[in-house]
């Protein structure tokens, strides 16, 4: 830092770089985290509709269709949109079961 | 729960500075760069004279004269050993110059003042010409006369004499050395009325215009810098060579004391009155040494030069040279401030990225609250709904085993999130959701003592 100059120039890389790092950063995380727990709602949806699948007396063809379709999806691991799409059918799929218990 | 608010208002005075940081960060950078400009202009106190700067033409230097063409100008120095185009007004002591001259022939060629380029060009092209005068700018072979004393352009500006300057040529275009110079002009004392007349006008209006005078006014701005506390000015035209000299500086002076006179005689000015001894001759020799050229060749209007001789006054005033005080001048915050800029602006940086930091680290108010005590927590609600399944699954039966086994699958899933810190509503979510299923559960065993609430109000009491 012997010169002013470069005090000037470094200070203003560091808040421009600051500024980028500062709302980059927690808007990242905040996507990271709703993506994780998309996923973490879809896999209880579908562990509790495969509880619903065994416990059922009869066999649902619909509720099973509908049953792959979301474990398909899960295995695909899309975004946060396929996370929750999965867990929309994994629900139904469940509500289906239990009217049939 | 009463720490969250004090915690909530201190994040909020973080950010608050955070931004105002930032804000004084690019207000300094933004003060830094504009003061950048750079100056060429030196001057010790800051002299507000206007920048002496004339241009061919834009100050009125210009006069209606022409000059014949080349061949008609020949013709006539050819027929003539001194020819005197109309209009010129240089005029000399023809006997010093006839002896200066010897046995030589000398032919000369006078013009009138204020001729543009391409007429000066003309004059100079007339070869048979041993010496050319165009206004009083003398030149002759590859030589050029000029005066270097006050005496040497007082001849010239004020009568328009260029004895001395011929006198020098010749000498010149001999290859002989400098004869001495003698000063033609001869003053006298102004007559009574004379001095009545321009004395009266002084006392009226501070300017007396004698009849012929180009000065039409005194430049406003440059007198006030020159002189703050007023003058007084007197013009005359330039004086009729050979005849003496009205002398009105010193009568003037004597009668206004303690009042800066100016008086100009043609392009030549004077300085009479207080600190003459200190400025006068210094102010007129710099001044006519800078632009005794242009005046001698150009037709100045009067206003012009006096304005230039003011603002070369002003610039001798600021200059230092005197120890004289200068007018009083506020401290230039700006120029105070400048070298602590940067260091300001590094300590904005740092302190916004020390803020920075922290608000990244801080959680987002989102994440899980561990201890909560009024609501008994998200993590002990799992605790105790998982104790509560694990009691159920004892008494479990065909009918409430599915919603049992949902229950615990949905408690699993919680446990997941809650060690991945994923946001409390969506683990209280799946609590909720588990908690109706155990619900359903104990109401399939007929156990009150089972369901959720009663269980964990009992548990957690």
């Amino acid at each position: 830092m012997s010169h002013p100059l470069l005090v000037w120039l470094v200070g203003g890389v560091l808040l421009v770089g600051a500024g980028f790092v500062t709302a980059l950063l927690p808007r990242w995380r905040a996507r990271e985290r709703e993506h994780r727990t998309a996923w973490s709602a879809a896999r209880a949806a579908i562990d509790s509709a495969t509880v619903s699948r065994d416990a059922a007396v009869t066999r649902v063809p619909a509720a099973e269709r509908l049953l792959v379709r979301a474990e398909s999806i899960a295995a695909g691991r899309g975004g946060t949109a396929a996370a929750r799409a999965a867990a929309k059918h994994a629900r139904e799929a469940d509500r289906l079961w239990r009217t049939h218990q | 729960m009463a720490d969250a608010p004090v915690t909530t208002r201190r994040h909020l005075r973080h950010e608050l500075l955070r931004w105002a940081l930032l804000g004084v960060a690019v207000v300094v950078l933004v003060v830094f760069l504009l003061a950048q400009r750079q100056s060429v202009d030196v001057s010790y106190g800051r002299s507000p004279a206007a920048t002496a700067r004339i241009d061919e033409g834009s100050a009125g230097e210009l006069s209606d004269a022409s000059v014949p063409s080349v061949a008609e100008m020949t013709a006539l120095v050819a027929a003539d050993p001194v020819v005197r185009l109309p209009g010129s007004t240089a005029r000399w002591n023809e006997q010093r110059v006839r002896e200066a001259a010897g046995d030589r022939p000398v032919r000369i060629l006078v013009a009138p003042p204020g001729l543009d380029k391409a007429e000066r060009d003309r004059v100079r092209k007339v070869e048979n010409a041993t010496i050319r005068v165009i206004g009083t700018e003398v030149s002759g072979g590859i030589y050029q006369a000029v005066a270097d004393t006050l005496p040497g352009w007082r001849a010239q500006f004020a009568t328009a004499d260029v004895t001395n300057l011929l006198v020098a040529l010749l000498a010149g275009l001999r290859d002989a050395p400098d004869p001495p110079e003698h000063d033609e002009l001869r003053w006298r004392t102004p007559t009574d009325r004379e001095l009545a007349a321009v004395a009266a006008d002084l006392r009226a209006t501070g300017l007396h215009l004698a009849a012929g005078a180009t000065l039409t006014d005194v430049p406003g701005d440059a007198a006030r810098n020159a002189f703050g506390d007023g003058a007084r000015y007197v013009a005359f035209p330039a004086q009729p060579f050979g005849e003496p000299v009205p002398r009105y500086g010193p009568a003037l002076a004597e009668l206004f004391p303690g009042t800066p006179i100016v008086v100009m005689y043609g392009l030549w000015i004077e300085y009479h009155g207080p600190a003459a001894d200190d400025f006068a001759e210094l102010a007129g020799a710099s001044f006519y040494a800078q632009f005794g050229a242009r005046l001698s060749r150009y037709d100045y209007p009067q206003g012009t030069v006096l304005a230039a001789w003011l603002n070369r006054v002003t610039d001798l005033r600021y200059s230092g040279l005197f120890d004289r005080p200068l007018p009083y001048r506020p401290i230039d915050p700006l120029r105070v401030a400048l070298p602590a800029l940067p260091w300001v602006f590094a300590g904005c940086v740092a302190t916004f990225l020390i803020l920075s930091v922290r608000s990244l680290r801080r959680p987002d108010g989102v994440g899980v609250r561990r201890g909560d005590p009024g609501r008994g927590g998200t993590p002990a609600r799992l605790a105790g709904l998982t104790a509560l399944a694990v009691e159920m699954s004892l008494l479990t039966d065909a009918r409430s085993d599915p919603a049992l086994t949902r229950g615990i699958v949905k408690l699993q899933a919680a446990r997941a999130a809650l060690d991945e810190e994923l946001p409390g509503p969506h683990v209280r979510t799946l609590l909720d959701e588990a908690a109706d299923e155990l619900d359903d559960a104990a109401r399939t065993l007929g156990v009150a003592s089972y369901r959720p609430d009663l269980y964990l109000r009992g548990r957690l009491s």
